[in-house]
């Protein structure tokens, strides 16, 4: 049972280190802060059972998940640059439209994937997510030691300097939110893949949770390196999922998850201000 | 090289300085020392060269420009390491690539060393670990070996100890002659505003009061200019 609880931790820990990676780049690296991950999230979901639902190969179905939930990243990326709206009202007010289109996107409220082929039907699920993570971050990571790279990150430290340097901050910052928000929606059509079925109700307090699981992992690994900032999602992603975990096996009810990860979010916080 | 025609900058509540009607043109390799008074509109002058505030009006022609400004923190990433920063500022006039960035690091490091302040040992670490000197000092080298044909210097010693202002002051009048910089620079020290350059410009209340260049600003000595800036601020009393 407490193997299975491990397990399961892991699987969904490495999910979740997507949205962490998704919040993480807008937050730490573009200095863009983003709740937009709480509607690319479940679009990525909606989009990947519905196409799944229509008889798509289940990667082709992930490209397009990731592709559409970038786009909304963008769309909140151009909100705020060009009709200066708070980065923040504008990722909720994309995040309530997704909503919407989730619904007409899934033509009703859930959709059940039972016996649908998808990504995990034919090999291990931690092995798969491991590969796409290891595909996905590895580039990224290199991509940051780059010229482009280089430029990407002077965006979100110094915006000014960046200006003065040539460099489009505009450009850098719809790249880096089309990136994060493709990144919360790959999660949502693992999420989906991973559990057969897809509510429209998926994303609610997805943020809150990639939030908490980048701070666990910002404590544990540090950030005074690019390396250790890159590194702190993942390892923060599965040590959460871990906590939560533990607090189903000391016999919380699922309900009482939510008020376990504030008071994480909470203690995380303090132990900051007191170091 | 650099053409600043009927410019007029003002701001809302008057936190900062304005300036007004600014005419001049600065041919290649041109070296002018911009004088005045604390809010005489120095700093507003060399911003809105450098493209930071919509002009209220008149325009501003310009070739690639670099600067050292006085806010060292703007003027630099504190967060990224020397390397990185010296490499941006070198990416100003050309694409980036795909390529690791890290492959320039001997060229920059015999760049230091040419500067004679040990400066090539914090080649890869953060600004921030750094004195305000010596932040001051590699801003400097960052404009000067970008490659531009516009140098803005905004009091680019200020923060440092007498050595090495001089040593600083050494190397980029060195690098304005070699490559021909057309320079503007602003100062307080009278004696720099007679010592270099070939034209010197003063400033008061957001205008240009004395606009002189080769023989004539050789004539003046630091008392002539003690005197200008006397009789500015009984005028303004």
């Amino acid at each position: 049972m407490i193997n299975e609880l491990v397990v399961t931790g892991i699987f969904q820990g490495l999910i979740l280190a997507f949205v962490a990676y998704g919040v993480m780049i807008p937050f730490r690296l573009l200095n863009f802060p983003d709740l937009t991950a709480e509607g690319a999230y479940p679009l990525g979901g909606a989009v990947c059972a519905s196409l799944l639902i229509g008889g798509i190969n289940p990667i082709f179905a992930m490209f397009i998940a990731v592709f559409v939930s970038g786009m909304v990243g963008v769309c909140t990326a151009i909100i705020h640059l060009k009709f200066k709206v708070n980065t923040l009202l504008a990722g909720i007010i994309l995040s309530i439209m997704v909503y919407s289109v989730n619904l007409r996107i899934m033509g009703k409220p859930n959709i059940a994937l039972f016996d649908i082929e998808n990504i995990f039907s034919n090999y291990s699920g931690i092995l798969i997510i491991v590969c796409i993570i290891s595909l996905l971050v590895t580039p990224f990571t290199l991509y940051l030691s780059t010229e482009k790279g280089l430029r990407f990150r002077a965006v979100g430290l110094n915006p000014e300097f960046a200006k003065r340097q040539n460099i489009s901050v505009s450009k850098y910052t719809i790249f880096g939110m089309f990136i994060a928000s493709g990144f919360s929606g790959l999660a949502g059509s693992l999420m989906v893949q991973m559990q057969s079925y897809m509510d429209i109700n998926m994303g609610v307090g997805i943020v809150i949770h990639a939030l908490a699981a980048l701070m666990i992992g910002e404590s544990i690994t540090g950030t005074n390196t690019l390396n250790k900032q890159l590194l702190a999602p993942l390892v923060g992603a599965l040590v959460y999922q871990q906590m939560q975990g533990l607090a189903l096996n000391l016999g919380l009810a699922p309900s009482d998850l939510k008020f376990v990860t504030g008071a994480i979010v909470l203690t995380v916080i303090a132990l900051r201000v007191r170091k | 090289m650099l053409k600043v025609d009927n410019l007029s900058k003002t701001f809302p509540g008057n936190f900062s300085a304005t300036v007004k009607n600014i005419n001049f043109e600065l041919e290649e390799g041109e070296f002018c020392i911009v004088i005045g008074s604390n809010g005489s509109g120095k700093s507003t002058l060399l911003k809105c060269i450098l493209g930071d505030y919509n002009l209220d009006a008149g325009s501003i022609s310009k070739h690639n420009v670099a600067s050292v400004i006085q806010d060292i923190n703007k003027g630099t990433i504190p967060e990224m390491t020397c390397l990185e920063n010296v490499i941006l500022s070198r990416m100003r006039n050309r694409s980036a690539n795909l390529r690791f960035y890290h492959k320039q690091e001997v060229e920059i490091i015999s760049e230091l060393k040419e500067l004679g302040l040990g400066l090539e040992s914090y080649i890869n670490k953060p600004l921030i670990e750094m004195s305000g000197g010596q932040r001051q000092v590699i801003a400097t080298m960052m404009a000067i070996t970008s490659n531009p044909e516009v140098l803005l210097l905004d009091e680019h010693t200020s923060a440092l100890d007498p050595k090495t202002q001089n040593l600083l002051m050494e190397y980029t009048i060195e690098k304005i002659k070699q490559q021909n910089l057309t320079t503007i620079m602003v100062t307080h020290k009278l004696e720099e505003a007679v010592r270099y350059g070939n034209r010197l410009i003063m400033l008061h209340q957001g205008q240009i009061i004395l606009d002189v260049k080769d023989k004539d600003k050789n004539k003046l000595t630091a008392d002539d200019l003690f005197q200008l800036f006397h009789d500015c601020e009984v005028s303004h009393d």
